[in-house]
């Protein structure tokens, strides 16, 4: 007799994988915790005998994170390939498992942070933060609204998506067409990062030259203006890419360098933000 | 303004259900609760000024408007954002007697939101720090198979993190607000070089977030190049963000039925259904 994941089961998998994914969070086990409470009811479900049921929780103790909204993807997968074992199927054992949520925790990662974090956040926010101009709470309500309805529905297609598809949707992901799909959402993340920054991010400089009668001949701001508007902010933009791909310097050292580059900058005249009481 | 006992333990109770790893889930805590401008709402409600709150959310959500976490870096805790630095700085916008939407009043928003943000990733390092404690707990219960255990080592225990990393120190930082905002403003005068350092970093800082995402796409100088075009979109030909979208959508359509020609096998059915997520 074939067994069979009751949609309530996997409907309780889900969520305990939409809510309780990083609220155990630590450096060292990351999304682990989550992924165990989200695997446990199925596996309660799916097996009667103790050794076993211990066996497939063991599975679940590796190292695992990703972006967690994508992620969910992975969640289902993993619950139709337990599924799988349970009922005994050929090729599906704990290595199987473990060797493709450590290979789509990458892909996933990638695929998701520049196309939830990178694309659909900040499209929203920008969309709220003209609503919300002037003090209205219309903005922040449209936001909260529409990134849940986006979230949770989403998750949970994804969830389903992969616990119908299983094997294949690895396939998918991982495959040729998997490959396609992620460069074209580089693409797409990064025009929109592009528009991003031009519209959200503005690093100006005050620096001027002025001549004997007092009148300013050099104005660079208006000179990188020129050259292309927001010049300065692509190249710290670019500045602080190249620190952390090329020299591998985490965030918060980019930060401090870049406290100390605002303080020199501000000290020598270049960046004034005009401040006055 | 004030704030009171009740009104500070509020604010604390939403910093621990907003904060990366929040009590409230990622979606509903972190990229909710957690964004400054849903929490300059929040903040509104319970102090009983919504438009300031969302003024001063919607300033701090510029600099953080791409915070990404990859691999649980943390660059700023939204935490301390939401919930001490918008507080905070509605505190100070009464104190200097600023108007919220002026801009000086969006300066010292953003300053303070800057400031707070990066002293806050102490508590999200502290979070996880203590997090540990309980997953030791978690590990000796999966040795002992009582399963039922790991929800409460993963729902239920790290609300005692959050206890000491997150409501009490909000809850001390808002009661005090008042004078620690007297303190900032004697100690660090508006046209003084610590405060003119801070928002220049202000400004600065969203470039860090920016370059964190470019990161995960750009492995070679011409992965650079659709950054570059969606910058000209938006800053020199003014074409907004929704627009944007969409020619990026456009270009991503393309490069996706190019790329799939290359690769043997014609696309399959349903491939389709990604590329509409994105909208």
């Amino acid at each position: 007799m074939a067994k069979k994941l009751s949609k309530k089961t996997l409907l309780k998998s889900f969520h305990n994988w939409y809510y309780g994914h990083l609220t155990c969070f630590s450096q060292e086990h990351m999304q682990t915790f989550g992924y165990l409470c989200a695997m446990l009811p199925l596996i309660e479900e799916l097996y009667d005998d103790e050794d076993k049921k211990a066996e497939a929780v063991n599975t679940y103790t590796a190292f695992f994170n990703t972006e967690p909204q994508l992620g969910s993807v992975v969640v289902g997968i993993t619950a139709g390939l337990e599924e799988a074992r349970a009922n005994g199927e050929d090729g599906v054992d704990e290595e199987t498992i473990n060797g493709l949520r450590a290979g789509l925790m990458g892909p996933v990662a990638g695929i998701g942070d520049s196309l939830v974090v990178g694309t659909v956040i900040p499209i929203l926010l920008g969309i709220a933060l003209g609503m919300s101009t002037g003090g209205s709470p219309i903005g922040a309500i449209f936001y909260i609204i529409a990134w849940n309805l986006f979230a949770y529905f989403g998750m949970k297609f994804l969830y389903f998506k992969g616990y119908q598809l299983g094997g294949k949707a690895v396939e998918f992901l991982v495959g040729p067409q998997g490959e396609a799909i992620r460069e074209s959402v580089s693409v797409l993340g990064g025009i929109v990062i592009g528009a991003v920054a031009a519209t959200w991010v503005s690093v100006t400089t005050s620096f001027k030259l002025y001549n004997d009668a007092g009148e300013a001949y050099l104005v660079l701001q208006d000179k990188l203006n020129e050259v292309l508007p927001g010049s300065l902010t692509a190249a710290f933009v670019m500045l602080c890419w190249y620190l952390m791909a090329k020299k591998k310097m985490s965030p918060v050292k980019v930060m401090l360098l870049l406290v100390v580059i605002a303080f020199v900058g501000v000290v020598i005249g270049f960046f004034n933000p005009g401040l006055a009481y | 303004m004030t704030i009171s006992w009740i009104q500070a333990a509020l604010l604390a109770l939403f910093a621990c259900l907003s904060s990366m790893p929040g009590m409230g889930g990622s979606s509903v805590g972190n990229y909710t609760l957690g964004r400054p401008l849903v929490g300059g709402l929040v903040c509104g409600i319970i102090l009983g000024d919504i438009p300031t709150g969302i003024i001063v959310g919607c300033a701090m959500q510029l600099i953080y408007i791409a915070l990404v976490t990859p691999g649980g870096t943390v660059s700023a805790d939204v935490r301390a954002v939401s919930y001490i630095g918008i507080p905070l700085a509605m505190v100070a916008l009464k104190s200097y007697g600023l108007e919220a939407d002026s801009a000086q009043g969006t300066a010292l928003a953003t300053s303070f939101g800057a400031m707070v943000g990066t002293l806050g990733t102490v508590l999200f390092y502290g979070t996880a720090t203590i997090n540990l404690l309980w997953q030791h707990i978690g590990w000796k219960a999966v040795e002992k198979r009582e399963y039922k255990k790991l929800y409460l080592v993963d729902m239920g225990l790290p609300w005692i993190s959050h206890l000491i990393c997150s409501f009490i120190p909000t809850l001390i930082m808002c009661k005090l607000g008042a004078n620690v905002v007297e303190l900032i403003k004697t100690a660090l005068p508006m046209d003084g070089l610590a405060m003119k350092t801070l928002f220049t970093v202000g400004a600065l800082l969203p470039c860090v977030g920016i370059a964190i995402l470019l990161k995960q796409i750009v492995k070679k100088a011409a992965d650079f190049v659709p950054f570059f075009f969606g910058f000209v979109l938006a800053g020199t030909m003014g074409v907004n963000l929704v627009g944007a979208t969409i020619v990026a959508g456009m270009f991503a359509i393309i490069f996706y039925k190019i790329k799939m020609l290359s690769v043997a096998k014609p696309a399959a059915a349903g491939t389709y259904d990604d590329d509409e997520e994105d909208i």
